[in-house]
């Protein structure tokens, strides 16, 4: 008798098998981590979800007291506030987004031995997370902003401004690329934690954080411009803060090279999403 | 006849062994280079394995078999023989070396009660959660939550972080929503002891009209074997990643309990020199005999054992000697003691015994130590390791279900009649 099976689990496992039709049934999933996520982090603290607009405004008055009055650091021109602030806002989501994602596996090595889902939902539901949490705090900047705009006429918008959301995909992306390959290196090889950590304290000095990108000498740029990091955060200050250009090449190759580290990081994940759990 | 549902085809399971080190990434690498790039294959062959090889195991070894759609099938095994690592794979958690799975259906696997409960969140929230996590559909999580909460006992504190809550109260949510999973297939995982007697046979009668009535297929492992042999139609039986036996459960778990239970059951010493004992005793026999009847082979709650011992006695005059027999629990507790008659002895060989009827001793382990006592009530020797036997629960349809609680379970009859038909 033939029997109709309706599914099958091998050995082997191909590689590009991304199992979207799965995730897009398990979306309601998705949705709980990111609820959970959201809520279980505050509860029981005092000041609950401000904390969410404390840590960057502290990080930017920090940053402004620092790098503008004791190191006097150029800001091309822009308000020290709002330059600092765009520089925390897009480093902390990139660097959010990847340190999540790089402990998908250690962190959750509890559930992933005891039930199965898509384990894509682990990385993806830190990174909606994040962008929430991102969009809470660039509705700060905004508020900021628009005081600026209105009281100071410092700042004006530009017609980069229309690119900012896409620079933020690009941003969210590159984490969640990154993220996903060195989480299914993590699992196996612990050093990883601290090699990022390490690594990711300075990669910040070497991305336009504290400083534009203008200052940094010419035979270094076309390297310096290669950090996908470096057109996202100079485009999203050219959008809101004038001064300073980015060349157009930039751009593409900063958004070309982030999609191609995602791809990446998602076949390798999805590849070894369950063989990985035997090493861990 | 009903059509399989899963098929277990060719299953083997290899785990690297090892410690990591600097050397494990040179190996990793050397591994990943002569399989992708040189396309050797290391043809793993789990049937010309050697246990004393240290690098890797082979938890699970050819495994064939199927199950049928509606069945409820059980799995028994020693540690380590497996039984884990196929519930793992089968709930798609871990991958298998080789051999494929075919299936139909959605699959739910309960390995552990309520994984991925968060401890901030509250009951509710870690419901809806909990129920995803498991496979359900947020929709299913809430045309079934009121049943969920009224099953689980607890509505009172359902807003309350899961924290809070008693060990007892969290297990009890826990399982709830794992009984109420909508899914073809379920795996449970020796998770049916949580909680207390009460609730314990709660779960029991959910999970077993699962199968009687929904219709579902279950998949459980357990070391209790009344429970499986109550909730199951087929088994089978692992040993060391091997198939020993598969069939109806009775068949099965009656072969798994009658297994390398001789050497404890007697000793037997031919001469005096090599005997254990010392100038006045020597040990010529122990041994329980437990008297079968019937086709079963091993020891039940039911079964009378007849307890029977000899020894040389070697003293040079004689002595008037007892023998003090104590049976205790495997936790060292004893059940109870039996004392000889006062024998006049002399020098030469005494024989004893003594019957523990049936229906007297609970479901156990229970060893046997044995005293010499002189005249004075003196130990002239002590016999610590005389044998060691292990009672297995037998239940009558009077109570099917839960621990039976206590050290002897004697079946004095209880007499219930009703003597009127008016309520107060």
């Amino acid at each position: 008798m033939a029997n109709e099976w309706e599914w099958e689990l091998q050995a082997d496992k191909k590689w590009f098998q991304y199992g979207l039709v799965e995730l897009w049934r398990c979306r309601g999933l998705l949705q709980s981590f990111v609820k959970k996520e959201l809520t279980a982090g505050y509860q029981q603290t005092i000041m609950g979800v401000f904390w969410l607009v404390i840590q960057p405004l502290l990080t930017t008055l920090f940053y402004f007291l620092v790098f503008s009055k004791i190191v006097k650091v150029s800001t091309n021109g822009a308000p020290p506030l709002l330059f600092y602030m765009s520089g925390a806002l897009l480093w902390g989501y990139f660097s959010d987004c990847f340190t999540s994602t790089m402990y998908s596996f250690v962190h959750n090595a509890h559930i992933f031995n005891k039930v199965y889902f898509p384990r894509l939902i682990v990385p993806l539901s830190m990174v909606i997370t994040h962008s929430v949490r991102t969009g809470i705090q660039f509705i700060l900047f905004l508020i900021i902003y628009v005081n600026y705009w209105i009281f100071d006429d410092a700042v004006h918008p530009s017609q980069y401004i229309w690119l900012v959301p896409v620079m933020l995909f690009f941003t969210a992306l590159l984490g969640l690329g990154m993220g996903m390959i060195v989480a299914v290196f993590m699992a196996k090889y612990r050093d990883l934690e601290q090699l990022m950590n390490f690594m990711l304290r300075l990669f910040m000095f070497v991305t336009p954080v504290v400083y534009p990108a203008s200052i940094v000498p010419e035979k270094y740029k076309v390297l310096f411009w290669c950090n996908p990091l470096t057109p996202v955060i100079e485009t999203f200050r050219l959008g809101f803060l004038h001064g300073g250009t980015v060349d157009s090449i930039y751009i593409f190759t900063g958004m070309a090279s982030s999609l191609l580290v995602f791809f990446i990081g998602l076949t390798l994940f999805k590849f070894r999403e369950i063989k990985v759990m035997d090493t861990i | 006849m009903s059509k399989p549902i899963l098929h277990i085809d060719q299953i083997s399971k290899q785990y690297q062994l090892g410690v990591m080190g600097s050397g494990a990434l040179k190996k990793d690498l050397q591994a990943w280079w002569n399989k992708q790039v040189l396309h050797k294959k290391e043809a793993p062959d789990p049937e010309a394995y050697d246990e004393s090889n240290r690098d890797y195991i082979w938890a699970l070894r050819n495994l064939d078999f199927k199950i049928n759609e509606g069945d409820s099938f059980g799995i028994v095994g020693n540690n380590g023989s497996g039984k884990s690592t196929l519930l793992k794979i089968i709930s798609r958690i871990s991958l298998p070396t080789s051999g494929t799975i075919h299936g139909r259906g959605r699959i739910a696997s309960l390995l552990e009660v309520g994984t991925g409960f968060h401890p901030e969140l509250s009951g509710r929230e870690n419901v809806l959660l909990n129920g995803q996590i498991l496979g359900m559909q947020k929709k299913e999580v809430l045309d079934k939550f009121d049943e969920i909460v009224d099953f689980s006992g607890i509505e009172r504190f359902i807003d309350t972080p899961v924290k809070r809550y008693s060990s007892g109260m969290y297990v009890r949510l826990a399982f709830s929503v794992a009984a109420h999973l909508q899914t073809d297939i379920l795996i449970i995982d020796e998770v049916l002891a949580v909680g207390d007697v009460d609730f314990q046979r709660k779960c029991l009668k959910k999970i077993k009209s699962l199968s009687t009535q929904a219709g579902k297929t279950v998949i459980f492992v357990s070391h209790n074997m009344q429970a499986l042999r109550n909730l199951c139609n087929k088994a089978i039986w692992l040993e060391k990643g091997k198939l020993i036996a598969e069939g109806a459960a009775d068949t099965v778990i009656n072969k798994y309990l009658s297994r390398e239970k001789v050497e404890t059951l007697s000793q037997y010493y031919p001469n005096p020199e090599s005997a254990p004992g010392n100038e006045w005793i020597r040990i010529k026999q122990v041994a329980i005999n437990p008297q079968f009847n019937k086709q079963i082979a091993y020891i039940d709650t039911r079964t009378p054992l007849d307890f029977e011992f000899s020894f040389w006695y070697l003293g040079e005059y004689p002595e008037n000697t007892q023998v003090l027999i104590g049976f205790y629990q495997l936790t060292g507790e004893c059940i109870f003691e039996l004392c000889s008659e006062v024998l006049k002895v002399e020098k030469g060989l005494v024989d004893g015994r003594c019957r523990i009827p049936g229906t007297f001793l609970n479901n156990g382990y229970y060893y046997v130590t044995m005293h010499f006592l002189n005249r004075e009530q003196d130990t002239m020797y002590e016999f610590t390791a005389s044998v060691a036997f292990d009672v297995v629960d037998y239940r009558n349809a009077k109570r099917p279900f839960g621990k039976w609680e206590g050290a002897v379970r004697p079946d004095f009859p209880v007499e219930l009649s009703q003597v009127s038909f008016e309520a107060p």
